[in-house]
């Protein structure tokens, strides 16, 4: 049976090769999934800070404000802005709009993601 | 389902995810992103520092308001909500048996619901802080 899993097929998972636009769009889209559900509790573990009182919260702010900190929430902006106009594009297609337009629309979610993450990098590194 | 056979539905649920949980994924998305915006904004651009990052002192002030509390709280569990169907339907792909994939339902209900009880015990601590 074809749909039936084997190892082959996961690994086929990590071959670039041969991938139509709508494959690339489900794979950008999985993995801003499963990076945004893992900052989903990052973030709610560590502003349970603001239960323990100002200095914590505000030991957490100094970290904050490093580099590496700063590279993924500009990650995060990434991957929510692709997420979104991405699953708006699904369910307009689910729905029977746009469909034709569909390659166009995955275009414009990732250029649009791009963009964001530019001007929020810059806004982020900037000064 | 009598659908013309010239429309195909190009996304809908995956097999395994009940019709239910895929309309709650698709209302839930474009709710979180309008709660999400107001939630970035507010968090970002109306804290009293230019860093773009609230002190404790503005966080606890903000949550004065009580709409405040009360829209951190739809946010918790719009996205939880979201982010664990969204989680399910990924390791669905992986063709679990029945009994793996009532276990991962199980689970992940537990993690949401646990997630949610905090996010709201959160939210009302940080509310009950203020003068």
């Amino acid at each position: 049976m074809n749909n039936q899993p084997s190892s082959k097929k996961f690994l086929a998972w990590f071959n670039p090769l041969g991938r139509q636009p709508g494959s690339w769009a489900f794979i950008l889209s999985r993995i801003t999934a499963l990076g945004l559900t893992f900052y989903l509790f990052l973030h709610l573990v560590v502003l349970g800070r603001l239960a323990q009182g100002p200095q914590a919260y505000q030991e957490f702010l100094a970290l904050a404000e490093s580099p590496i900190v700063k590279l993924g929430e500009l990650a995060v902006i990434a991957a929510v802005i692709y997420h979104g106009l991405n699953g708006i594009r699904i369910i307009l297609t689910s729905f029977g709009i746009g469909v034709a337009h569909q390659q166009r629309l995955f275009y414009a979610s990732v250029a649009l993601a791009l963009a964001g993450t530019v001007f929020f990098g810059i806004r982020l590194f900037g000064g | 389902m009598t659908t013309p056979s010239s429309f195909k539905p190009v996304s809908g649920p995956r097999p395994g995810e009940t019709a239910w949980l895929w309309l709650i994924k698709i209302i839930t998305g474009p709710l979180l992103l309008v709660v999400l915006a107001l939630h970035l904004i507010v968090n970002h651009y109306l804290g009293s520092t230019s860093s773009g990052l609230m002190t404790y002192d503005d966080v606890i002030a903000y949550f004065q308001n009580p709409l405040i509390p009360a829209i951190e709280i739809l946010f918790v569990v719009v996205v939880v909500t979201h982010s664990l169907i969204g989680l399910r339907g990924i390791l669905l792909d992986m063709n679990p048996s029945r009994r793996v994939l009532s276990i991962i339902t199980w689970l992940l209900a537990l993690l949401g619901a646990t997630s949610i009880a905090y996010g709201v015990w959160l939210a009302l601590v940080i509310a009950s802080k203020g003068p």
